[in-house]
């Protein structure tokens, strides 16, 4: 399989991605945006890492921020993206050319938009073959064709002359999967790419995603508002609110050890299977922090049940925990601190005195 | 199959339509055809020789039967049409067809000029302007295709007249036909200005359409993937966004058919253009009914068979829209 | 699975909604082919009951929601609802009888008129239905909107895109409520929405359903989400039911094949469950031509000769829990082979 020649001589770890204090603040008619707003992480070769949030926490502007995508009229980019060693932030897009589909590549939420629906499907997985690796037509043809057996689309000839509206959503998120494939990348984005499909071709997506990681050796960053979806399909988890890394951590330890109470708030908002129904939901009041005004302090104070006076006041620094150098996290009162427990204490009080 | 079997069936419903209502009118404005046809004052012998070879034209009266009555000629004239006898322009001494010959070929490459004008300033300027849009050159652009966009043809007839050909002595003042594989040169030289009459406005708003509509798939995640895939901006451009663009241009294209027409008349005159456009205003001035009849039939057949085709390129280009119609 | 009968049908006098043999076909251009949306299923719902209806895309789930509203008529079959047949209902009567029953849909922005304040909005049932004085209407609509979290000063000047899509989904929820209906139907009321937002929406629909004395059919993809909001769960696949149960009975111990599937497909959010292998391949074939028989036989781990010929038909395996299965499970017990569809 050539998949196994292309990551020959990337085997191994080792950090593939250092993002360091990275923003990305748009110029808008209200004012500028500010979409990221100094995140620092790095990623190591074969790891997956999850970077989790709501719609406008920044985490999509943060993946293409980091590949280039951004457009650049308008934009303030700042920090520094290091990919194997080399600063790659706000390259121009011919100098990223031969990194895009190459080394990097992303997928997309919406499978039905991300093909272009003029195009044959064996065409559009073709073009990144014929572009980066100087294939001929039948070469890449015949590739293309693999590549679709590789992400197990049954009848990979007949697909390669199909157009994308005669595939069914699944299928055509396959199809992005082998495009992206088709280069051998080192660094895949995954861009919700399950938001849009059922549950059980969720599932099958989500471990395409991950057999891929591992016979490629190559590193994946899964963007999703879904911890249900990060849980089982990464490495590592970040947490990313109004634009700010808030909690960053090894997802098992995540899961079983939060300190930011937002990423407590998100996980205890789903509904979950082993509870009886008509549980009541725990809710997260209010509403994200607008970007062009954010709030002193703590973006997550405004909304944060547990905040005090300094939250308000104060922009908690990201730190390691006192345990676990892996894990780290922006809040002055965490889960489990003296203050939280009083205040949690509080609040369970007044429920009761309520009910 | 079966769709294109339907959509030309509409057509030709369109064409029989389109050419009873101009038999209608002429004959309510000529109150004896014959004489009419004949071309004005002539003498007995004449007028019985028209009526010899027009047997069926006659003057239609009356509240509830004038309709049936056109209706009756329109049938003989449409059987006429087919069997290839347009009639005969006494007037001139020749004969419909022999007219077409000699006048259709002018306004043809006009109107073929003026299309290829119109593409030529749209295509660039459209995918020019939504690429780097907002941009210095996308607003003097902007700015230009408004002016072209606003100045009506007449004006800019004018222009071009007075302000090239009376002052180059290249192109001659009045167009005769040359045809383009006789000499492509003489043929350039007495072309160019009438066509660059009709097309510069025809540009103009294409060139805002397709801007808009690049504007739109430009934004679209297919484009962004084609971007991520590494792929040469000037193939995103030029191969994934443009052919996703066209639809409305090529809409508009067969609708601007039937403004292309009267743009054609307006030009002919102006230029001398010895086309069909000229020649219907002088049978229009000589109540030459038959002549009118003729050329507004082939101007109406023209239409509705660019739409046709236009409409049978939708499916070329999207598949999907090829698959719904398959489906009926 | 994937079949009809009628045995789970409650004979009691608070059913407020009772459908039989629905359904509702569409044809594919003119080529004489039809999608069978919904191949003959049977529900009811008892007066203050959430009934969920989950199932992929293309089981049918929200054709089944329009059609109880009759947009458009189902093909054929009988919707029974306060006693009154819809299906056969024309002009006023039947418009009348939509009043009593609203609907609620995916996204909620796109559902609400742009060009128009949210205010008047929410109130426009009431100005078409003259119900009251004008003062009483605002002050109905005001009391509403404020009931779901909506400043009526803001929504008397703003117009819906200047509200976020969780709050377009409350104003569309207090819009539906503003006639009095009995029942709502829910169709992917939260799906567009971030989880805080969707927990946030959840929580309302439960509160206003107790004070309202609603009763709700809620369609939607997300397992976890029907679970928390319904009473009574019924599953859909290819325009079949496959199985109907009380809601924490049908996940504690699913009896139809594909309902274990689904369930197990659901990523769980804690890491220390590991994650179970794919439970199915493939996807679910088209409704235009769908397999005979049990239509999810296929891509089932269970199926044998009988499922390809036979279709089964919903029976009782015990209280309130009913499944259209040959072969169902036994204690919720999870599948163990998998075979894909293709393959076959």
């Amino acid at each position: 399989m050539s998949a196994q020649l292309q990551t020959a001589g990337r085997q191994g770890g080792g950090t593939l991605i250092e993002v360091e204090n990275l923003q990305t603040h748009f110029t808008t008619p209200r004012g500028v945006v500010r979409a990221v707003d100094g995140v620092t992480f790095s990623l190591e070769r074969g790891k997956a890492l999850g970077v989790v949030g709501e719609s406008g926490s920044g985490k999509t502007v943060l993946s293409r921020t980091i590949m280039g995508l951004v457009p650049r009229r308008g934009t303030h980019l700042g920090g520094a993206v290091r990919f194997e060693g080399q600063d790659i932030l706000g390259r121009a897009p011919k100098d990223m050319r031969g990194v895009w589909g190459k080394e990097m590549a992303m997928i997309f939420q919406d499978p039905m938009t991300s093909l272009n629906p003029l195009m044959k499907i064996g065409r559009q997985i073709e073009e990144p073959l014929r572009n980066h690796l100087g294939m001929g037509r039948d070469d890449a043809r015949a590739t293309a064709k693999r590549l679709l057996t590789d992400v197990r689309i049954p009848e990979a000839e007949r697909r390669l002359d199909q157009y994308p509206h005669e595939l069914s959503g699944g299928m055509r998120q396959r199809v992005m999967i082998a495009i992206a494939m088709a280069c051998g990348p080192t660094m895949l984005f995954a861009d919700e790419p399950t938001t849009a499909l059922d549950v059980t071709v969720q599932a099958q997506i989500l471990d395409l995603i991950n057999e891929q990681r591992r016979d490629r050796n190559m590193s994946v960053i899964l963007v999703t508002h879904d911890l249900g979806v990060v849980a089982g399909h990464t490495d590592e988890i970040a947490v990313m609110y109004g634009g700010k890394l808030v909690e960053k951590a090894p997802t098992r330890r995540l899961f079983a050890a939060m300190k930011m109470p937002y990423t407590e708030a998100l996980l205890q908002s789903i509904p979950k299977l082993d509870e009886p129904s008509h549980t009541r939901l725990a809710t997260i009041p209010g509403r994200p922090p607008d970007l062009v005004n954010p709030p002193a302090g703590c973006r997550f104070a405004p909304r944060c049940p547990y905040a005090r006076e300094k939250c308000l006041n104060e922009e908690p620094p990201l730190e390691q925990t006192s345990d676990d150098a892996s894990h780290s996290f922006a809040c002055w009162y965490p889960v489990g601190s003296p203050e939280y427990l009083d205040k949690r204490a509080e609040i369970d009080a007044q429920k009761v005195s309520v009910a | 199959m079966r769709y294109a079997l339907t959509r030309i069936a509409r057509f030709v419903l369109v064409f029989v339509i389109v050419t009873f209502l101009v038999m209608l009118v002429t004959r309510i404005g000529s109150k004896d055809p014959i004489r009419d046809l004949a071309g004005g004052t002539v003498g007995d012998a004449q007028m019985d020789k028209v009526r010899d070879d027009f047997p069926y034209v006659k003057a239609c009266s009356g509240t509830f039967e004038y309709i049936p009555c056109v209706a009756k000629q329109y049938v003989f004239w449409a059987k006429d049409m087919v069997t290839g006898n347009m009639g005969v322009s006494y007037l001139k001494s020749q004969t419909v067809f022999e007219m077409f010959q000699e006048r259709a070929p002018s306004t043809f490459f006009l109107g073929f000029w003026a299309i290829i004008i119109g593409l030529i300033i749209a295509v660039p300027i459209g995918v020019y302007s939504a690429y780097k849009r907002d941009g210095w050159l996308d607003r003097i652009l902007s700015l230009g295709s408004y002016v072209s966009i606003s100045m009506p043809q007449l004006v800019l007839a004018v222009l071009l007249l007075y302000g090239v050909a009376s002052r180059f002595e290249f192109f001659p003042n009045r167009t005769n036909y040359i045809a383009p594989w006789e000499n492509p040169v003489e043929h350039f030289k007495n072309f160019f200005l009438p066509s660059l009459t009709l097309g510069l406005g025809l540009g103009a708003v294409w060139s805002r359409l397709l801007r808009a509509d690049m504007i739109l798939t430009l934004q679209s995640d297919f484009i962004n993937l084609a971007r991520a895939k590494g792929v040469k901006p000037g193939r995103v451009l030029w191969v994934h966004a443009l052919r996703s663009s066209v639809l409305s241009l090529i809409t508009s294209v067969a609708l601007q058919m039937s403004g292309l027409v009267s743009g054609a008349v307006v030009a002919e005159q102006f230029f001398g253009v010895p086309g069909l456009g000229f020649r219907l205003v002088e049978a229009v001035q000589t109540n030459d009914i038959l002549a009118i009849q003729a050329i507004t039939a082939v101007i109406v057949a023209v239409v509705v068979i660019v739409n046709v085709g236009v409409d049978l390129l939708y499916s070329v280009i999207d598949p999907r829209i090829r698959q719904m119609r398959a489906m009926g | 699975m994937a079949g009809t009968g009628k045995a789970h049908l409650r004979d009691t006098d608070d059913i407020i909604l009772r459908v039989e043999d629905l359904v509702m076909e569409f044809p594919v251009g003119r080529t004489g082919l039809k999608v069978n949306a919904v191949s003959g299923i049977s529900f009811d719902v008892r007066r203050g009951e959430t009934l969920g209806l989950v199932g992929e895309s293309g089981c049918g789930k929200s054709t089944t929601g329009k059609a109880i509203m009759q947009l458009p008529r189902p093909t054929s079959g009988s919707v029974l609802f306060e006693g009154v047949e819809l299906t056969t209902l024309q002009g006023q009567e039947m418009r009348e009888a939509r009043t009593r029953m609203q609907m609620i849909f995916q996204d909620p922005i796109s559902s609400l008129n742009p060009r128009r304040k949210v205010r008047d909005i929410v109130r426009e049932p009431l100005v078409i239905w003259k119900r009251g004085t004008t003062a009483d209407q605002l002050g109905k609509v005001d009391a509403l909107l404020e009931e779901v979290g909506i400043d009526p000063a803001r929504a008397a000047e703003s117009q819906p895109h200047q509200f976020s899509g969780g709050q377009c989904q409350r104003i569309s929820i207090a819009r539906s409520l503003v006639l009095d209906p009995t029942l709502i139907i829910c169709d992917e009321p939260v799906s567009a929405l971030d989880v805080s937002v969707q927990a946030q929406v959840l929580n309302l629909l439960e509160d206003l359903k107790t004070k309202h004395g609603l009763t709700l059919i809620f369609v939607a993809h997300d397992l976890a989400v029907v679970k928390n909001i319904s009473d009574r769960v019924a599953v859909m696949y290819l325009g079949k039911m496959c199985e109907v149960a009380p809601s924490d009975v049908l996940f504690q111990a699913p009896a139809h094949h594909y309902t274990a599937v689904l369930k197990d497909s659901i990523p769980v959010p804690d890491p220390e469950i590991a994650v179970a292998q794919v439970a199915i391949e493939g996807e679910p074939p088209s409704p235009v031509l769908p397999p005979a028989g049990c239509r999810f036989h296929p891509r089932c781990p269970a199926a044998d000769e009988r499922c390809s010929s036979e279709e089964p038909q919903l029976r009782e395996i015990g209280d309130g829990h009913f499944v259209a299965c040959h072969h169902p499970l036994v204690g919720g017990e999870a599948p163990v082979t998998v075979r894909s569809a293709t393959d076959a």
